[in-house]
């Protein structure tokens, strides 16, 4: 690929990013301006960059995309099967526009004594100081053209902020809508959770066409002491779509992380996870599920970094790959020389269901420190005969015994999503595509 | 704890000496010339040269590897004399015709050649630096049909052999250092087994790298027909010099139908002081092709030397049900740097791959495991196994894993296990209970730990692999 054609995409991706109106906080025209920088000097990943080895988006410098000039006038009724009865409180942005005749408010009690859910745009003064001291702090925009954009164009966001010792029981619901062709949109979301708080925060992408954009995100998640959060990323993209995301969380002092994160759309998929766990004691638990099809390919990079003592990190990450999809899966664990009694272990386990269906994984371990325990392992294989045998001597068909056990498979993942009617609905999705028919 | 190991660590390289021999060196630096010059010192046919130049325009067209997890200041390669060659120079018949020098040399590394190839019945092809001196145990392969000599020797007396396999497992263009050592090598081994005949010893050579600032490029072919069997050793030592010297050998093999062939490596060369200022580069290419069915190719290495090593012994399984294993123990200390591992490609049926790799970092070295499991599209019920273990002694040093598993076939089935460890207190205590001395204790766990691998290595290996780990890391191995 030419250095031309990275130039012209590149260009494409700007587009309309001039057109932004500056923001009323100061830290985002700064974080905006030094992303623009970083932009036209970095170019786009090929497959001679190590971390692209396998990612192939040339076909993104294929397509022209643009920001939504005009907000797609969606009502309620045209979105409500996206939302979950459990999340009460939730944030909707259509094509990355924030549209708050969709979106509720987070509930009285909570509003008073502090927690915040609302758009960056119109986050409040007395706020100002926390987003100052966390906006584009976690995000390494060297190196990583894709978090440069997304702060290029920085402008209106999911802000949460759970203040000290509040633990907010219902989870708070980001719905990201995609409904435009040949749109880029550059979600940003940005929670702070303070000493002792508590959260569950869905982050969660739509669409409503089957068109090909681009959705391109950055999520900063950052856990003070104690802190417990739980987070759910559902990444439903259209088929024809790219999607594109960045997660950096910092773990304080004996805070807690929980993730999973399902991708089931998009044609080429990217899920940068970064965890740093930056305090003594704190937990990091990462699991995964890329349940793909027909030619789409979903990759996931995860980097666990224990850099102080007495840290723990488990990962478990599964793909179910059907006709020639390609998944792709690399997961590094890094000890730093002062992170002793680290107790780290990651899996990759990978279904592939036919013939054309492509893995490349690479579980990657970097240790620094002699007292510790780390482990990590990665299995490829197709189901397992004998499994398939007990189950038709039990009297099911072939298939029935095949969809079960794919279904099993994928069903372990989903089964540790905290949110009852979600965990319901993708058990649904899993279940109708491991049907064979 | 931290006393005993400190000692066990800092145990001083034993085989550092310099053998005083007459050398023929060429001048330094690399050029068309230089190449020429090799050719026609070894009188070498024209393909032969046509080769080499082939190789080295190749390689003015490639760039240094920079992937590797290791760091060294750049290799001036016009600085390196490519050619060295001990004199005198003429044919010996027998061990006793052998450089006196020579054979005092081998008695300070504790294996004198005649009692070693007596006792152990062991062929041993001489390499002292670049040209072959004397070869033994000749006779008796040549009554079963085994070629076994330099490959100098061999390109002139089996021209075809050499047209015919030369290049075709590591083709010149294949990596950096295989196309340098394409254009520049100076001598190695050669070893056909014929049609149905099981190699009745152990075939083994004695690397050495003697004069200081002479790159050492070796070239090994083994060529294994139907249904024959060979295990072949390969022993490296070598003496203590403060420069760094480059070491860019390239080991083929060839495997045709329910062939095998062992090959097993101990290499203890010269590591740097515990400064980290000298010791060998060991940029090897070693590749294995199990070409036909049923054959099977197996790597054993003991990798305990060189202040960088970077070195994967592939197989690639192109023949229906062949079989590739790779067994590996890697220690490092002080400043080491080991990026080591294998490539495993599965193109046949019913390939199956073992790796099991151990690795041993201490003081502040870095270890690290690179490997490649590919299953293509062909490989249906492809099977492989890999595992990885690490263990640290000390909290400056470290370990990695790089595994790479691509999968184009659903049929075939692949596990990766890795794990890190550390010598534990409990574990000392629970020896100190039962009157096990701390620094007997540490011998017995790192033996347990190598303990897959060495089992893989011929008995008299075996041996002097324990003996080596002794050395580098535990003072006395009983």
């Amino acid at each position: 690929m030419s250095v031309g054609a990275d130039s012209k995409s590149l260009k494409n991706l700007l587009q309309g990013q001039s057109q932004l109106s500056a923001s009323p906080l100061d830290r985002v025209n700064q974080l905006r301006t030094n992303a623009v920088n970083q932009v036209n000097i970095l170019n786009l990943p090929t497959k001679h960059d190590e971390d692209w080895r396998f990612t192939d988006i040339s076909p993104l410098t294929k397509i022209s995309f643009q920001p939504v000039r005009e907000a797609s006038p969606l009502k309620n009724s045209d979105v409500e099967h996206f939302y979950l009865t459990e999340a009460v409180t939730r944030l909707v942005f259509i094509d990355g526009i924030y549209a708050p005749h969709l979106s509720t408010q987070i509930a009285e009690p909570f509003k008073k004594s502090g927690v915040v859910v609302s758009s960056l745009a119109a986050a409040s003064s007395e706020n100002l100081a926390a987003i100052e001291s966390h906006l584009g702090y976690h995000t390494e925009l060297q190196d990583n053209i894709f978090a440069a954009l997304n702060t290029s164009f920085l402008h209106e966001g999911a802000l949460i902020i759970v203040p000290r010792n509040i633990s907010v029981e219902t989870p708070i619901h980001l719905l990201f809508i995609a409904t435009q062709k040949e749109v880029s949109s550059h979600p940003r979301c940005l929670l702070i959770a303070e000493p002792n708080s508590r959260v569950t925060v869905i982050e969660d992408y739509v669409t409503l066409r089957e068109e090909t954009y681009i959705t391109n995100t950055v999520a900063e998640f950052a856990l003070a002491d104690s802190a417990h959060v739980d987070h759910v990323r559902i990444q439903r993209d259209s088929k024809e779509a790219f999607h594109i995301a960045n997660c950096s969380v910092s773990l304080a002092q004996k805070s807690n992380y929980q993730s999973v994160s399902i991708a089931f759309g998009a044609r080429i998929s990217r899920y940068n996870l970064n965890v740093l766990l930056k305090g003594e004691g704190a937990e990091c638990t990462a699991d995964g599920l890329a349940l793909i099809s027909n030619r789409q390919l979903a990759d996931t990079h995860a980097c666990i970094d224990h850099i102080k003592p007495h840290c723990t990190s488990h990962q478990l990450h599964k793909c179910i790959i059907d006709d020639a999809a390609h998944a792709v899966f690399n997961g590094k664990i890094i000890v730093r020389p002062d992170a002793q009694l680290t107790n780290s272990t990651q899996s990759n386990r990978n279904l592939l269901l036919t013939s054309k269906a492509r893995i490349d994984t690479k579980p990657q371990l970097e240790i620094f420190a002699d007292d510790v325990k780390c482990a990590h392992g990665a299995t490829i294989g197709q189901l397992d005969n004998e499994e398939i045998f007990y189950l038709k001597s039990r009297g099911l068909s072939e298939v029935t015994a095949r969809d079960l056990l794919t279904y099993a498979f994928g069903a372990e993942v989903i089964e540790r999503i905290p949110v009852a009617s979600l965990k319901l609905r993708l058990e649904q999705v899993v279940h109708k595509q491991t049907q064979r028919d | 704890m931290g006393a005993v190991l400190q000692n066990l660590i800092n145990k001083p390289y034993e085989h550092g000496f310099v053998t005083d021999i007459e050398s023929d060196v060429a001048p330094k630096g690399l050029n068309e010339d230089t190449i020429r010059l090799i050719s026609s010192k070894k009188n070498e046919p024209e393909w032969l040269l046509d080769f080499r130049l082939k190789a080295y325009q190749k390689w003015l067209t490639m760039e240094e590897p920079e992937w590797s997890n290791v760091r060294y200041p750049k290799i001036d390669f016009q600085a390196i004399s490519y050619y060295s060659s001990p004199k005198p120079k003429k044919k010996l018949a027998s061990m006793d015709e052998v450089d006196p020098e020579l054979l005092r040399t081998f008695e300070k590394l504790g294996v004198p050649m005649s009692e070693r190839a007596a006792l152990a019945g062991v062929a041993v092809d001489v390499i002292f630096d670049s040209v072959s001196v004397a070869t033994t145990y000749k006779k008796k392969l040549a009554e079963v049909g085994i070629i076994f000599g330099s490959f100098t020797e061999a390109v002139h007396s089996h021209p075809d052999l050499i047209k015919k396999y030369l290049g075709s497992v590591v083709p010149v263009g294949d990596n950096y250092y295989a196309a340098l050592n394409s254009a520049v090598f100076t001598d190695g081994s050669f070893c056909y087994i014929p049609k149905g005949v099981k190699c009745p010893m152990d075939l083994s050579t004695y690397f050495r790298i003697n004069t200081e600032e002479s790159g050492q490029f070796e070239r090994t072919l083994i060529i294994a027909e139907e249904g024959s069997s060979v295990s072949y050793l390969e022993g490296c030592t070598a003496p203590r010099f403060d420069t760094n010297q480059l070491h860019a050998a390239v080991v083929e093999l060839v495997a045709m139908d329910n062939a095998d062939i062992k090959y097993s490596t101990v290499q203890n060369w010269y590591a740097g002081d515990e400064n980290g200022i000298g010791g060998i580069y060991n940029f090897v290419t070693k590749r294995g092709l199990a070409k036909g069915k049923n054959s099977r190719i197996s790597w054993t290495q003991v990798e305990t030397g060189s202040a960088i090593t970077w070195k994967y012994p592939s197989c690639v399984l192109q023949g229906d049900n062949s079989v590739g294993e790779f067994y590996s123990v890697a220690v490092t200390n002080n400043y080491q740097q080991a990026d080591t591992g294998t490539k495993m490609i599965h193109i046949g049926k019913n390939t199956r791959s073992t790796i099991v790799s151990k690795g041993i970092s201490a003081g502040h070295s870095n270890n690290s495991y690179r490997g490649l499991v590919r299953i293509a599209p062909t490989a249906a019920g492809a099977r492989n196994f890999s595992q990885c273990d690490s263990m640290l002694i000390g909290d400056l040093c470290s370990a990695s894993t790089f595994p790479y598993i691509q999968t184009r076939n659903n049929s075939a089935k692949v596990e990766h296990e890795a794990s890190t460890s550390k010598i534990g207190e409990d574990q000392l205590f629970y020896f100190a209970q039962r009157g096990i001395g701390s620094e007997e204790a540490v011998s017995m766990i790192i033996n347990g730990f190598c303990k897959d691998v060495f089992q893989q290595l011929p008995m008299e290996f075996a041996v002097e692999a324990t003996n080596l780990l002794g050395l580098k890391l535990e003072g006395s191995v009983g």
